[in-house]
């Protein structure tokens, strides 16, 4: 039996928001794991996922309090960057599991591990997992504990899987906790930080942007030099988020220090990034001229609509896009967007609709799916594909991952899209 | 402090070893877990993952499930996915989170069993052991259900223990010398496995699967021998050129058995040290077990060896040797073959 489950944009908006099939619903079936599916089912190993994410304030070193089943991937971070040996492990044992034993180690643990460093670190992460989330650890205690008996700061990073898809999941508090040592001080009004991921943003127009009405240092968490250099984003005059993610953090840096936010989206259709700027400008109190931006991201749309026109796409989530908004975006452009393999929220419901209005035949698949282990690239053909878990599915046809670390943004985005678009297809 | 690593990264837990067992023999495998787990079993541990799909999956659990100890919805899951896979049987695996909710593995397994209308299998392997563990578990879960009943013996070998992350190579039918032979897992699927009582006899590669051996010899008399073939040639000419040297080799305790037979007609003095099992008639009295970094360090350091052949992951460790470090990876350690040419192939 060779039954993969998809649906159509038209059919999905025909039975409603509420009525979305238990088949795209991640928790009513298993989740199928195949390369596709590496970035859900293992955030860790792919891209920035708890461990990677809490090393973002410089000098910091991670804890990982865990089952040995839990550090595994981390030999997998060690290589490109260095992080290797920002890592330290304090496995669990079948009664430390069970009894939570391994709570009384963790000062002592930390200093062992302080005490084998050259330089003391900034700051000591204890990541946690699964296990303590069931155990109902205090880790915030915990920490205070071992702060004080090493004389460092000592946080905690949840890397609790079973949360997931909580109100407040792994990748959100993540944020809050490497922003939480930032103390009030006197905001200064040529100050942004941008707040979201955890490398630097792709060069893009907004930078550029804010330095006409007079911003003078931009911060991201990744630019940072040092700890000195972090503990300055607590002057930021206000806070750019550039990732749904970051709102909580942002939310409590308003409570905390005072510093409000504005939140700006990545998208791929033009008018939207225009008008995004135009909003962004009034809220400020300022006005922004785009223009050169917009002509030059449309000059390499154009170019690749003349060569290539009526492209067929298949789009997957695995990539720095929201794959319905991405799909919207080619579909007015004018190409043709066959299959796309996402998961379906509130939020991109939205695009799904307008989707069905222009392409009412675009199938739509998730990659978590057991039925995806019988998807067959032969039975529908494309002409190109973003997005790794796209490529897996289409291992013949032209792909860009489009799934860095530094992520893009805005017009500047849109242009490098387009640009590897050209690329693959010449490359062909 | 036991269980601190302040050089090593935790090597490969039971539940890679279990699921590496099964990986290649056609059920539908269900790792119950969060999806941790199955990120880091199918994108660290198990080569054959990137290269052919498999019907691997999270049970996906999520917080009220552990709570509540939903197992009922999980084997609805299953049987759902069933339907759709044409499977021929399925294998439940644990993991941290239903060690500490205590769920009956054994139940689970039963409910399944019957509502699936397949055979299903289940490992209580619980993430904080290692490897072999797992692995020699699922050896003993899966011989168990499916070797058949036979008076009849052929002329062909069994191959126990082959998998990825105890041989460290991908191709072990390149390296067998036997004519005749089942390689269990690797090449040979559930029909050789249930044929396993006819052979004539068994070879042991990996303290994995000695129980399984020996469970093997008790119910059909089928002998056995240790042995390891799976060296490259490469390395065996390296080994060539070292003589009458006091020589540490961290390994699996067979491949290092392996290696320590090849350095003493060369006048080598030869210590096994291993994290992971060991069958005690290969122990010797020099050789060393760790459990604890720091142990493994100064241990390692005081006995002044010339030489020591081990994981390329474990040099970083033992940054004060001052000897001749001879690298021969162990996937089990750093999820790298012993032919480095193998490892563009997946990463």
């Amino acid at each position: 039996m060779s039954y993969v489950y998809s649906i159509t944009a038209k059919e999905l908006v025909e039975k409603g928001r509420d009525n979305i099939p238990n088949e795209l619903q991640s928790s009513k079936h298993l989740i199928y794991s195949s390369p596709a599916t590496l970035s859900f089912n293992s955030p860790g190993a792919q891209g920035f996922g708890v461990k990677r994410a809490g090393l973002a304030i410089p000098g910091s070193v991670m804890l990982l309090v865990a089952p040995v089943c839990c550090g595994r991937n981390t030999q997998a971070l060690a290589a490109p960057d260095g992080f290797g040996e920002r890592f330290f492990f304090l496995l669990q044992d079948d009664t430390d599991i069970v009894t939570g034993r391994h709570l009384n180690k963790i000062s002592k643990a930390v200093k062992e591990v302080v005490d084998s460093l050259e330089t003391p670190p900034s700051v000591v992460m204890i990541c946690i997992t699964c296990v303590d989330a069931l155990l109902g650890t205090d880790m915030d205690r915990v920490c205070k504990k071992a702060s004080e008996y090493v004389g460092i700061p000592v946080l905690p990073c949840y890397m609790y899987a079973l949360t997931r898809e909580g109100k407040l999941p792994p990748m959100v508090l993540v944020r809050k906790t490497l922003y939480s040592l930032l103390e009030k001080k006197p905001r200064k009004k040529n100050v942004v930080n941008i707040l979201g991921e955890f490398a630097p943003f792709q060069d893009n127009e907004l930078f550029e942007i804010l330095k006409g009405f007079g911003i003078q240092r931009i911060h991201e968490i990744s630019k940072c030099k040092d700890f000195e250099d972090y503990k300055t984003m607590a002057e930021a005059n206000f806070n750019i988020i550039l990732n749904p993610e970051a709102r909580h953090v942002a939310d409590d840096m308003k409570k905390r220090l005072g510093i409000p936010s504005i939140e700006m989206t990545r998208v791929y259709q033009i008018d939207k990034i225009h008008k995004q700027y135009e909003l962004f400008g009034s809220a400020l109190g300022v006005s922004i001229d785009d223009t050169k931006y917009y002509e030059e991201a449309m000059k390499v749309i154009e170019q690749f609509n003349t060569l290539y026109p009526n492209t067929s796409f298949a789009l997957g989530e695995w990539c720095n896009a929201d794959p319905f908004e991405l799909a919207l975006a080619l579909l007015r452009y004018g190409h043709q967007v066959k299959e796309i393999y996402g998961t379906i929220t509130n939020v991109n419901y939205v695009y799904i609709k307008k989707i069905a209005q222009i392409s009412p035949n675009t199938k739509i698949f998730t990659n978590l799916s057991p039925t995806m282990l019988n998807f067959n690239c032969k039975e529908s053909e494309v002409d190109l594909s973003i997005g790794k878990d796209a490529a897996y599915y289409h291992p013949e046809c032209p792909n860009i991952p489009w799934n860095e670390d530094n992520k893009p943004f805005g017009y500047a985005g849109l242009k490098e899209l387009f640009t590897r678009l050209l690329e693959a297809k010449k490359g062909e | 402090m036991k269980g601190l690593l302040k050089y090593l990264s935790p090597f490969a837990p039971d539940q890679s070893g279990a699921v590496s067992v099964f990986y290649e023999l056609g059920g539908i495998i269900v790792i119950c877990d969060a999806g941790g787990c199955t990120g880091n079993i199918c994108g660290f541990d198990e080569p054959r993952w990137f290269q052919e799909r498999s019907a691997i999956f999270s049970a996906g659990l999520r917080d009220m499930d552990a709570i509540l100890g939903r197992d009922d919805r999980l084997v609805e899951k299953l049987k759902d996915a069933a339907k759709y896979l044409n499977k021929e049987f399925a294998l439940i695996i644990g993991t941290p989170v239903p060690a500490v909710i205590a769920t009956d593995m054994k139940a689970m397994k039963r409910m399944a069993t019957k509502r699936c209308g397949m055979p299903v299998m289940s490992i209580e392997t619980i993430g904080t052991r290692l490897y072999d563990r797992g692995a020699q578990d699922a050896y003993m879960e899966l011989f168990q259900t499916y070797v058949e009943d036979t008076q009849e013996k052929s002329s062909k070998t069994g191959i126990l223990g082959c998998i990825p992350l105890d041989i460290s190579v991908l191709d072990p039918k390149a390296y067998i010398q036997e004519e005749d032979y089942y390689c269990y897992g690797m090449g040979d699927g559930l029909e050789a496995i249930k044929r396993a009582g006819s052979v004539e006899r068994n070879i042991v590669v990996s303290p994995a699967s000695y129980k399984l051996a020996v469970y093997l010899q008790k119910r059909f008399g089928t002998p056995f021998s240790i042995e390891y073939p799976f060296l490259p040639d490469s390395f065996e000419e390296e080994l060539n050129n070292i003589k009458d040297k006091k020589v540490l080799v961290l390994h699996q305790q067979v491949a290092a058995h392996e290696i320590r037979n090849l350095l003493r007609k060369n006048g080598c003095d030869v210590t096994i040290g291993t994290w992971f099992m060991e069958i005690p008639e290969l122990k010797e009295a020099q050789d060393l077990h760790f459990e604890k970094e720091n142990t493994f360090i100064e241990t390692v350091l005081k006995n002044e060896y010339d030489v020591i052949i081990g994981d390329p992951a474990f040099k970083r460790a033992l940054k004060g040797f001052t000897g001749k470090y001879i690298e021969l990876a162990h996937f089990a350690v750093s999820g790298k073959f012993a032919d480095a040419s193998q490892n563009a192939l997946w990463k």
